[in-house]
């Protein structure tokens, strides 16, 4: 699939962030975090790393290492066992519950299975994060088909998401993920329902919303895309942080 | 404008899900019709039965030459109806004197009065009491106080036991009968709010990653349920209504309508069932949802 010629939008550190403080260094930052799933399953123990503003992470390890539930409590669907985590400046295990939706509001999500309504176009799907937001109309109107063109689905906005292919959802979603300029991309394999080309495309994409400024963390099992991108990499092992490597490769070297 | 929205998405969702739209709207039409009708029933048979309780009445017959060979005297007469209405039980006591009792009996029976040569009836206390139930007690107080002068105490007492005892079966049927229909029409309803709920998780787990409040999450769901449970009401007022106007004249030709028993004003039972189809939809949808909001 070739790259759409679309400028990289340019996005503005997000405004009126509601708790993410610009003033904090760090993107994300574990502090020994540990997390017991009732009675004795330790998904991950005295886990810490600092992500900065701006990074491109990627997250590997086998199944069972607990990647998932680092995602999870980020997004703060779970609560750490011990140990505490910052995103954006914020204490999660001191953000009341109500505060939840303005967190996630900061942080764009993509999933393996893209996790759209079928029942809506892709326009509809994008404007849905934004509706649930409280956007005016007007602005919903303006940045919808603004995100979709960036992902190249400008001509695509009335396929509902049978009528796309896998590589094109995950362009739906991912456009859903950042229409509101969220200072975070989470990534859950994203590439893990999608052959290798189509893989391509949507690491180009991600790529350029990582230089536009957007942290993005990304949970991956794709060894060939970690060992060509030379990002940084994150290991995890049995729940452990096995590995931190500056510009890695799938395999430690 | 959150307001538009939550309507938009109510309405989306409706006319989107119509089978359950529909079931769930049909299941509040079965429950509130049938609490309606056992409302109408019921409160009009209770106040028949309040009817027939309140012809109950005890019977003091006073002494007269015939039966005990002397008449009772004022005296030994105005003693037992003081020490009657004395009692909490009574609510009145009615003196007929014999002269009276005489005409009552001419006009119901007047070829059995014809030619008689002299008045034959007694004079007569009619004890009227606050409580049916409490006959009986009146009754034996009569005897038990030592006076004189009385032939006997009548309070019909097979026949006021038996109607005691069928008012007491109708009013525990029919509050039964309500409660029953109450749980079963809740349990319905929460039960395909519950599925509805279930087929749309996918769309909860969306609207929680996206960053929606619980309230934007709910708002939507219980407009739903507002809306099934009011078209549900409603369409059981307007199947009552159509009963009542159509189908129980039918059957009131055969039965007898002198008695002044009287069912539920229909308005107000058109009230309460309007009201309990919008408890029942939005507290149904609200407190099932609960559940899956917990992302």
């Amino acid at each position: 699939m070739k790259t759409p010629e679309v400028p990289a939008v340019e996005q503005t550190p997000t405004n009126g962030l509601d708790g993410f403080s610009a003033a904090a260094a760090a993107m994300i930052l574990f502090e020994d975090v540990t997390k017991i799933y009732e009675p004795d399953v330790a998904a991950l123990n005295a886990v810490s790393f600092v992500i900065e503003k701006g990074e491109f992470v990627f997250i590997v390890g086998a199944s069972g290492s607990g990647k998932s539930t680092l995602v999870r409590l980020l997004l703060k669907e779970l609560e750490a066992t011990q140990g505490r985590i910052f995103v954006g400046g914020r204490d999660l295990g001191r953000l009341k519950r109500g505060k939840v939706p303005m967190l996630r509001r900061n942080i764009g999500c993509v999933f393996q299975d893209f996790k759209l309504l079928s029942d809506r176009t892709a326009y509809e799907n994008v404007a849905y994060a934004l509706r649930v937001q409280g956007e005016s109309r007007n602005a919903i109107r303006r940045k919808v088909p603004e995100v979709l063109s960036l992902v190249g689905l400008a001509d695509k906005m009335t396929s509902y998401p049978d009528q796309l292919s896998g590589g094109e959802q995950q362009r739906v979603s991912i456009a859903r993920a950042v229409v509101n300029h969220p200072p975070l991309l989470v990534c859950d394999e994203p590439t893990g329902n999608l052959d290798p080309d189509t893989s391509v495309g949507i690491m180009q994409l991600l790529y350029r919303i990582n230089r536009s400024g957007t942290t993005i963390l990304m949970v991956t099992h794709d060894r060939e895309m970690v060992d060509k991108m030379r990002r940084r990499v994150i290991g995890l092992e049995e729940g452990r942080l096995a590995r931190d490597e500056r510009r890695g490769g799938y395999e430690s070297e | 404008m959150r307001l538009r929205i939550v309507l938009a998405e109510a309405w989306r969702s409706l006319a989107a899900n119509a089978s359950t739209t529909i079931a769930a709207t049909m299941t509040v039409l079965i429950g509130m019709f049938l609490l309606g009708l056992s409302i109408g029933l019921g409160s009009w048979v209770l106040s028949w039965s309040n009817h027939v309780k309140r012809e109950l009445v005890v019977d003091v017959y006073f002494c007269t030459k015939l039966t005990c060979g002397n008449d009772a005297t004022k005296s030994q007469e105005e003693k037992i109806a003081n020490m009657l209405s004395s009692m909490g039980e009574v609510k009145e006591v009615q003196f007929i004197s014999k002269a009276e009792a005489l005409q009552m009996m001419e006009k119901k029976s007047p070829e059995l009065t014809k030619g008689l040569p002299s008045n034959p009836l007694p004079d007569a206390l009619k004890v009227l009491p606050n409580r049916a139930e409490d006959i009986e007690k009146i009754a034996a107080a009569v005897p038990s106080s030592g006076a004189t002068g009385v032939e006997k105490v009548d309070y019909g007492k097979k026949t006021a036991k038996r109607i005691l005892r069928v008012a007491r079966v109708i009013e525990i049927v029919f509050l039964l009968a309500v409660i029953v229909l109450l749980a079963a029409s809740t349990l319905l309803i929460a039960n395909t709010i519950r599925l509805s709920i279930f087929a749309r998780r996918r769309e909860i787990e969306v609207m929680k990653l996206v960053g929606a409040t619980n309230w934007f999450v709910r708002g939507p769901f219980m407009l739903e349920g507002l809306i099934c449970g009011i078209a549900g009401a409603a369409l059981a007022v307007v199947l009552l209504l159509l009963g009542k106007t159509i189908a129980l004249p039918a059957i009131l030709g055969q039965i007898d309508d002198s008695s002044d028993a009287q069912a539920l004003a229909f308005l107000w039972n058109a009230a309460i069932l309007i009201g309990f189809g919008l408890l029942l939809g939005a507290a149904g949808s609200g407190f099932t949802i609960r559940r899956f909001l917990k992302v």
